[in-house]
């Protein structure tokens, strides 16, 4: 476990040079937002921005060729996925608990300095917006890491569209087969019928999701060699 | 004498190369020099032994099996690697942080130590360090746990004399604080060697041609030059390699004494390590 702590840092450091624009882009993106009728997305931006930039340690990685130099210290392939899968799972959820509250302070702020702004936010719809954009974050991070270990931090990223293309295709060759063939499946009445517990079918969606992509990464990672 | 270092039979196939059932040790108090050309197998070596690829073939470190025991046994390890180190956006102290976390006996006291020691400043990111300064980094990084075993890829490559003579000096310092301690040193700079290192392993094309003591290869190989008429006199098991120059014929032997007292009128100079591999890599016989 010290080992795993020591990688968190050791990404947590690389990143620390992104603070003061991190901090500036949250309070400008909920400013940004808050002046207009979609208050609800700035968790939205915020969870992308933090998913983002928890990637981009890969990166960090590739340029020092930090991986030989780790492997060849007290530390086993296992410990530098489960290190990753920690620091990206837990920056996504941070930067969403974060936006949602930052979202209510500065609505909070915004309306004390200016009356005049009435800007209203519903809790429980901008945690709802909060939990998707986790869940969707959490779909782009759930293929890119094991794209990553792949095919390196670069190509990982060219690749990953070419995955999310795929995937989207699919889908629509999926939806081409079923109105095809007449297949009559309402997915309105579907959505409204799991409305209540959409978040809970999001969350567990999500972990499942990022479980798959351990697995995956982990896989691919134990056949690498430097 | 015991060993901190026991490779047997080692082996690893690529799709170009193959490192064949090597075999040497790297005894306690010793510095080994690995030798041989690029891609002669040096760090496929030094990468199985840190069990950072997949091998065939027994290696054991401080007596334990190198992949069983892999985590208790890089806690007493240092590793310099010429072309991979911790991060490029920290700076020395963030280094130190890190490090810290990793090794049990890490002692940040003495990382400063050396930090001051080796003129490095504390708060300069990696990337913007010279290559000495980031080699010098390195060191003080893997030295900082007080580790039993160095291992170190092309320490000193694309370093200028006056830095490697200051590199050399470091490990010097290292072996003389406990006389338990080994380092293995890979390096095609072979000249770095002969003032450091106690044996010296030669890896051609994934073999070995030879693992012996610096002293020994120093005081018994030399280069014979003598003209064609000469040459065609002399046993083909009197000399190991011969290469043909534009004027005469060099003649890499293993036995200078020996040859001298057998072929008298020919002419015998010591050889560096540099020939020796040059003429067991170029050579013909």
């Amino acid at each position: 476990m010290n080992n795993i702590k020591a990688l968190i840092k050791k990404d947590l450091l690389n990143l620390a040079s992104y603070k003061v624009s991190i901090i500036i882009l949250f309070v400008g993106v909920c400013l940004c937002t808050l002046n207009t009728n979609v208050a609800n997305l700035a968790p939205i931006v915020i969870i992308t921005m933090v998913g983002m930039i928890s990637l981009s340690t890969f990166s960090y990685d590739e340029i020092s060729k930090a991986e030989k130099y780790l492997l060849a210290m007290p530390n086993t392939k296992e410990d530098m996925i489960k290190a990753k899968y920690i620091l990206v799972i837990g920056l996504t959820v941070l930067g969403g608990v974060v936006a949602y509250f930052l979202t209510i302070l500065l609505s909070y702020v915004m309306n004390k300095v200016n009356q005049n702004a009435a800007i209203t936010i519903d809790y429980m719809s901008l945690l709802y917006t909060t939990i998707a954009g986790i869940f969707g974050i959490g779909l782009v991070e759930s293929i890119q890491i094991p794209s990553i270990y792949k095919w390196g931090a670069e190509k990982g990223r060219v690749q990953m569209f070419i995955l999310v293309f795929i995937i989207f295709l699919i889908i629509g060759v999926a939806a081409y087969f079923i109105t095809k063939f007449g297949l009559d499946i309402d997915i309105t009445s579907a959505i409204d019928k799991i409305k209540d517990y959409a978040v809970y079918i999001l969350l567990v969606i999500t972990a499942i999701l990022y479980y798959i992509s351990y697995k995956v990464a982990y896989k691919i990672y134990k056949k690498k060699e430097y | 004498m015991e060993n901190n270092i026991e490779i047997k039979n080692v082996s690893k196939k690529y799709d170009k190369f193959e490192l064949k059932n090597i075999s040497f040790n790297v005894p306690k108090g010793v510095i080994v020099g690995l030798i041989g050309e690029n891609g002669a197998g040096k760090t496929t070596t030094i990468k199985s032994i840190l069990n950072i690829i997949n091998f065939k073939g027994d290696i054991k470190i401080f007596g334990k099996d190198n992949k069983k025991y892999e985590k208790i046994i890089k806690q007493d390890i240092g590793v310099v690697l010429d072309d991979s180190f911790l991060s490029d956006y920290l700076d020395a102290k963030g280094i130190g942080k890190v490090m810290q976390s990793f090794y049990k006996n890490w002692n940040e006291k003495k990382y400063l130590e050396y930090l001051q020691k080796f003129n490095l400043p504390s708060n300069k990111m990696v990337k913007d360090f010279s290559s000495g300064m980031k080699m010098k980094l390195k060191i003080a990084a893997a030295i900082s746990h007080s580790p039993k075993l160095l291992i170190l890829d092309e320490p000193t490559s694309g370093l200028d004399p006056v830095v490697r003579n200051e590199i050399l000096d470091i490990f010097r310092e290292y072996m003389l604080e406990d006389e338990e301690r080994s380092i293995l040193m890979s390096t095609h700079i072979t000249t770095d060697l002969e003032h450091i290192s106690d044996y010296i392993v030669f890896i051609n094309k994934g073999n070995i041609v030879f693992d012996m003591p610096t002293m020994d290869l120093l005081d018994n190989y030399g280069i014979a030059k003598c003209d064609e008429k000469n040459f065609e006199k002399i046993n083909k098991d009197d000399y190991i390699k011969y290469r043909k120059e534009k004027y005469q014929y060099e003649l890499l032997i293993n036995n200078r004494g020996k040859f001298k007292s057998k072929y008298g009128n020919v002419n015998i100079d010591k050889a560096s390590i540099e020939d020796i591999m040059l003429l067991n890599i170029k050579g013909e016989k």
